[in-house]
């Protein structure tokens, strides 16, 4: 078995165990019932898998000649909004729980989470800035628009069904992994084309 | 476009990464260009010239 198929299998596998820690432990939660503040801390183990997962991936695009130092940095940055998000999340939920403030603190309380997320907007622009690789900026801007064609169409398709009562009200912060679904589904048909 | 990079690179002995070292890009861009999958930019075409000492026209032709 060559490095990079085993450096691929290897990525898979943390990714794979990951997205099953976090459904799994998410979907365990609602089921046991546990309140919005210990979801979260049971969450955080699961969580943490996102730093094998991520070196797994970084050695797998090594491996097969597609690392860059500007990709290594959007890494550590996604590392850093990821386990900010989980704070944020965590601290929110527990002041609301707790305090049940109003007015000004209630909007600062509502925005925390959202501040990671646009950390996330900024690192992405600074990753299209910063890589020197064409082709590999070609390909991720690629995938960026395959996940923001899939916000676009899942957006409007789902509002006109909510606008007729045919749908639920879906929050709007799910624009954002719909978003990573649409760009982590276009690397996969890339990595599976070998384009 | 068709482009001479593999058979420049063979006369060498250069593998996909030492050219891709050379022009300080990744070997997957050496080899989507290799295999036609990616057509560079100008300011890369220039620097694969200068590498190879020969101009552009002479390392990519019109398919």
């Amino acid at each position: 078995m060559s490095a990079e198929v085993a450096a691929r299998r290897s990525s898979v596998f943390w990714v794979a165990l990951f997205l099953i820690g976090m459904f799994g432990t998410g979907i365990g939660a609602r089921v046991a019932g546990l309140s919005g503040v210990w979801t979260m801390i049971v969450m955080l183990p699961p969580m943490l898998l996102l730093i094998p997962m991520i070196r797994s991936v970084e050695r797998s695009s090594a491996a097969q000649g597609c690392a860059s130092p500007a990709l290594q940095r959007y890494n550590r940055r996604a590392l850093t909004w990821s386990f900010a998000y989980v704070a944020m999340l965590f601290l929110a939920i527990t002041v609301n729980d707790r305090l049940h403030p109003q007015g000004p603190l209630l909007w600062a309380i509502a925005i925390l989470p959202a501040l990671p997320i646009l950390y996330m907007v900024w690192s992405f622009h600074r990753y299209l800035v910063e890589e020197t690789d064409e082709y590999l900026k070609m390909r991720n801007i690629g995938n960026a628009l395959v996940g923001m064609g899939v916000v676009l169409a899942v957006a409007t398709v789902w509002g006109f069904l909510e606008s007729f009562g045919v749908v639920p009200h879906a929050p709007g912060w799910l624009v954002v992994p719909l978003w990573g679904f649409g760009l982590g589904a276009a690397q996969i048909w890339r990595m599976v084309r070998g384009a | 476009m068709r482009n001479r990079l593999k058979v420049l690179r063979a006369e060498r002995d250069w593998s996909q990464q030492d050219l891709a070292e050379r022009l300080e890009v990744s070997r997957q861009s050496v080899n989507a260009i290799e295999t036609g999958k990616y057509d560079p930019s100008l300011p890369l075409a220039f620097r694969i010239a200068d590498l190879f000492g020969m101009p552009i026209e002479e390392i990519f032709q019109r398919d």
